[in-house]
């Protein structure tokens, strides 16, 4: 582990304490807005934590555990020490201190403005200095990824860098595609109107600058998913990874096609035109094409496990593959709401249907099932696999563990299923609290309720998912020496240079980027929108 | 295996797999052209209309002053419904519209984003301060309606609604200047 | 190993070669078949069916020109009267910012002491308290009654004599003078629908809660103004001509709607309320 375990759990640990916070958080929003809280809490509460809940999920919990992950990644997969662990220490008190910066007037009621910002609505500067700490310390991470991969392949020449970490640097370039846009928006943007220096905004333009970061950053959340699907579950279920290219491609894919594709998030705003968004859709079909390609190549994977454990038959290997593994319980678990995400995901992205779903709880649910449902069940289950390489002891029993999966799956399937529902019929988002009264918003109090159920079933699996790990800090320490990673059917012996390194690449992405947001940023700059007045919040 | 065994071996994987995305693209094609044939065939955009106008001076601006908001009928029988979206609320509260005839709805923001739905319709906009949203659409059923703000603009978003009424053609009726007013019910 | 060692660079161009050129291939399709799809072929199509020539709807899906390509675009350039003057320019906020009390002080105790009182309070019951409140608020009023949108014999000849720069100064004097900050609780009960009405508001009458946008802070419309503290003779006054239309220099009818559905009682309620230093 050449000792990074403590630099590990130190992320990892600030990540699930807010996790469970907000999970928490959310219960708490559910009831505000069901028939059962309709005179509970003011609205200045109410978005107060709304806001805590997504920066907490949106930013905290996905940063410090992609940071957490990739050092993880960096030293076992490469197998040699973090080259500038120092600065991965400063790094992880920069966050720290942007973590503490952000929440201390979000929680004074001074940032009630989103995670996703609404200017020309701005909150306390501090709230967006606070995020701008936050995200140089993730830069930091992303620099000391690509430095320690270049550092093994100085070390191995001509051979391909282990899967893992080849996602792990893809995910830390995309990552630094992703940020310039949010960060161009709250440098020059947001915190000087926070901060009193300007007291006009042009909202076209901080809108189109946060929808470049705003679909790539969920890949961000994602990739640590897929890392675990490709190198970790065939190992985990007895066999082997189908193919070893496929993964490389999936993450360059996940590199190329995820940044020219956020003016998706605009496609009901008045402020770009037909063709700009066109061009966007037609990318965003494409960003499907590497979830597609996993599910194949994953399930071809397990297939090869469970015919190896004398599975027969078309379906047969199915029943028998160790469903008692976490890691193979949380990736059946994650593919049957990726499936139902997926559905949805389909619907927002052509403007016609988009029309119908927009802004409604469609579209809470379908981030909740994909980030929530999918992606998070995917951290847990990464979790069980390595805390016992980071604390050296093992799980007592595994029950509790598959109880947790299942607890999260039930409940992210109670909450979300009725929020989709809920989403046709019109339901609207960011509601501190419905008007009951109303006879058509009267129809929807039943389905608000069940999906209040499913929050509490969610939260009662946070809180249990602490408790799993928690217990693996105490008692005798064993050293635990299996192997993580898994082997491909062929390992690769040789790979192209294109698919082991990402200068093609970053190439490619500049072009798709000049093409694709080139319009819709320089006619901002060309005839700026008329600007808007600054509304400070604090 | 021999080393050209597993080079056959390992071409039969990669043969599987493009033949899966293949099938990825079939897909992705499939969607695509379902959009371009709404798009061709009927017309569907997305509600873009990059029109500029000054949400610091709407009350100045003439069309969206005060007495020219809600529904008109202009002299070539086209509606046309102005709306302001402000913090908290919808000008006018109450919009009347024909069922069955094209109206083209126009909305802007004075102060921050707003958005909005017609429930049961695909009408569906944000309204960017600084831009005039326009939808064009078609009310197929009569009956009240519910508009509500849709995008976070404040503290006082979960009360910002309006309410739409599609009226039968005889209850349609504008005044000389071409006003329609809700029906009082 | 051996061989790796000596042939590597062109083993290995010779693998890339194809990623290179297909993957450039499968981008640059992408692009190009979005642009011609989007930019072309749908606007054209679109534009002749809604009688638009080509140039028009190319220019329209790149949103260059305003409108549809699929649509005709409706026009109205009919000049209204406008219910208030006032523009929120950057210029003007720059103005209001840099305002300068000092300044503002002199003209005060010239023009607006007699009624309004050297520190904001007022002694007759019609005037309001200006002590602590906002800048842009007291300026809006004044830039109403200097332009007629707000009737009010004398303010409008007081507001006449005065320049821009001379109101903002005003307006920051007395924003910058401090509340009396009683404790409320002493002063008047808060009946639970009034203290429901202020968080909550009434969602059944599309009344959003008080505390939206009269709190200070909320990041509500900028001319809102502090009501803590504020008299009740004169806040049931004001909402009484917004209920009737008398008074209608608030942009967009913010608060006639809002006026025109509270009752006696409410307005009662919130008068007290508000007056007592509840914020």
């Amino acid at each position: 582990m050449h000792s990074v375990k403590r630099l590990c759990l130190a992320h990892f640990w600030v990540a699930f304490a807010f996790f469970a916070a907000a999970c928490a958080i959310g219960t708490w929003q559910m009831w505000v807005r069901s028939p059962l809280g309709a005179s509970v809490g003011t609205p200045g509460q109410y978005y107060m934590l709304v806001t805590a809940h997504g920066v907490a999920l949106a930013f905290v919990l996905t940063t410090f555990f992609i940071m957490g992950f990739g050092y993880f990644v960096a030293t076992t997969a490469l197998d040699r020490q973090l080259p500038g662990k120092a600065w991965a220490w400063g790094a992880y008190w920069l966050a720290v201190v942007g973590v503490v910066v952000a929440f201390a007037p979000i929680m004074n009621g001074q940032a009630s403005v989103l995670y996703t910002f609404y200017p020309p609505l701005t909150g306390s500067a501090w709230f967006y200095i606070g995020l701008v700490l936050l995200v140089v310390a993730s830069w930091i991470w992303a620099v000391l990824m690509m430095v320690a991969m270049t550092a093994w392949k100085r070390e191995n020449p001509g051979r391909p860098v282990p899967l893992a970490m080849f996602a792990t640097v893809a995910n830390a370039v995309m990552w630094l595609w992703t940020t310039v846009g949010v960060a161009v928006q709250l440098l020059f943007q947001v915190i000087p109107a926070a901060l009193g220096l300007v007291h006009t905004i042009d909202v076209g333009l901080s809108r189109t600058l946060f929808s470049w970061t705003l679909h790539a950053i969920v890949y961000f959340w994602l990739i640590p998913a897929y890392i675990a699907f490709y190198t970790m579950v065939p190992r985990a279920a007895g066999g082997r990874l189908y193919s070893d290219t496929m993964g490389r491609l999936t993450f360059i894919l996940f590199l190329v096609y995820s940044l020219p594709v956020g003016l998706h998030h605009l496609l009901m705003d008045p402020e770009h035109g037909n063709a700009t968004k066109f061009i966007q859709v037609v990318l965003t079909a494409f960003v499907s094409v590497p979830t597609l390609l996993t599910i194949f190549t994953i399930t071809a994977s397990l297939e090869i496990a469970g015919r190896l454990r004398g599975g027969r038959g078309p379906f047969g290997w199915i029943a028998t593959l160790p469903w008692d593994r976490p890691m193979v319980l949380a990736t059946g678990l994650s593919f049957v709401m990726l499936g139902f995400g997926g559905f949805g995901g389909l619907i927002n992205m052509g403007y016609g249907m988009n029309a119908m779903v927009h802004n409604t709880s469609w579209v809470t649910a379908h981030f909740h099932l994909i980030f929530g449902g999918s992606v998070v069940i995917m951290y847990f289950a990464i979790c069980y696999e390595i805390w016992p390489r980071l604390t050296g002891r093992e799980h007592p029993t595994l029950s509790l563990l598959r109880l947790q999966l299942w607890s999260w799956f039930v409940g992210m399937m109670v909450m979300t299923l009725p929020w989709h529902w809920l989403g046709l019929q019109g339901q609207w988002r960011r509601v501190a609290n419905f008007n009951y009264a109303d006879p058509i918003i009267a129809g929807w109090g039943p389905w608000v309720i069940v999906s209040l159920i499913g929050g509490i079933i969610l939260l009662a699996s946070a809180l249990l998912f602490l408790r799993n790990l928690a217990v693996l800090h105490r008692g005798a320490v064993l050293a635990v020496a299996r192997p993580l990673y898994a082997i491909a059917v062929h390992p690769p012996q040789r790979v192209p240079a294109v698919l082991n390194s990402f200068g093609l690449w970053n190439v490619l992405v500049l072009v798709l980027m000049l093409v694709a947001y080139g319009l819709p940023i320089a006619q901002f700059l060309i005839e700026p929108s008329p600007s808007a007045i600054v509304h400070r919040m604090r | 295996m021999t080393e050209i065994h597993q080079e056959l071996h390992e071409r039969r994987i990669l043969g599987t797999e493009l033949l899966w995305a293949f099938g990825v693209g079939v897909l992705i094609a499939a969607i695509l052209s379902m959009i371009v044939f709404t798009a061709l065939s009927i017309g569907v955009n997305p509600p873009s209309n990059v029109e500029r106008l000054d949400p610091k001076a709407l009350h100045l601006s003439g069309e969206f002053a005060e007495d020219n908001l809600g529904t008109s009928v202009g002299s070539d029988g086209r509606v046309v419904v102005r709306v302001i979206a402000t913090q908290f609320a919808f000008l006018p509260r109450c919009i009347p519209v024909p069922v069955g005839r094209p109206v083209t709805l126009r909305f802007v923001a004075p102060d921050v984003l707003h958005g909005l739905l017609i429930s049961g319709t695909n009408v569906n906009t944000m309204v960017v301060p600084g831009y005039v949203a326009q939808v064009h659409t078609e009310f197929t059923r009569t009956g009240d309606l519910l508009m509500p703000c849709h995008e976070y603009c404040g503290l006082g978003h979960s009360e910002m609604w309006a309410t739409v009424q599609v009226l039968p053609e005889n209850q349609f009726q504008p005044d000389s200047n071409g006003r329609v007013s809700c029906a009082q019910r | 190993m051996s061989d790796s060692h000596e042939t590597p660079s062109i083993d290995r161009r010779l693998l890339d070669q194809p990623w290179r050129f297909w993957s450039t291939v499968a981008v640059a399709g992408t692009l190009l078949g979005g642009i011609i799809l989007g930019a072309l072929i749908i606007p054209v199509v679109q534009g002749r069916s809604a009688g638009l020539d080509a140039y028009t709807a190319i220019c329209r899906a790149l949103g260059i020109l305003p409108g549809s390509p699929a649509q005709p675009q409706p026009s109205d350039r009919v000049q209204r009267t406008p219910v208030s003057q006032v523009v929120w320019t950057s210029e003007l906020l720059h103005i209001l910012a840099r305002a300068d009390p000092a300044r503002g002080r002199t003209k005060a105790l010239e023009s607006c002491a007699a009624c309004h009182g050297e520190t904001g309070i007022a002694v007759a019951p019609d005037v309001p308290h200006l002590a602590g409140q906002s800048g842009p608020a007291i300026y809006k009023q004044l830039s109403d009654y200097r332009t007629g949108s707000r009737a009010h014999d004398l303010m409008a000849g007081i507001a006449r004599a005065l320049d821009e720069t001379a109101l903002a100064d005003i307006a920051a004097y007395y924003a910058g003078r401090p509340m009396r900050n009683p404790n409320p609780a002493t002063l008047a009960p808060a009946p639970a629908e009034i203290i429901t009405l202020v968080e909550l508001g009434d969602p059944r009458r599309g009344i959003p809660p008080c505390a939206s946008c009269h709190r200070a802070g909320s990041g509500g419309p900028i001319e809102t103004p502090v009501l803590a503290e504020q008299r009740d003779e004169y806040f049931i006054q004001q909402i009484n001509l917004y209920a009737s239309g008398q008074r209608r220099n608030d942009l967009y009818a913010r608060m006639r709607t809002i006026a025109a559905q509270l009752t006696p009682s409410e307005i009662a309620g919130l008068a007290a309320y508000y007056r007592a230093g509840f914020r």
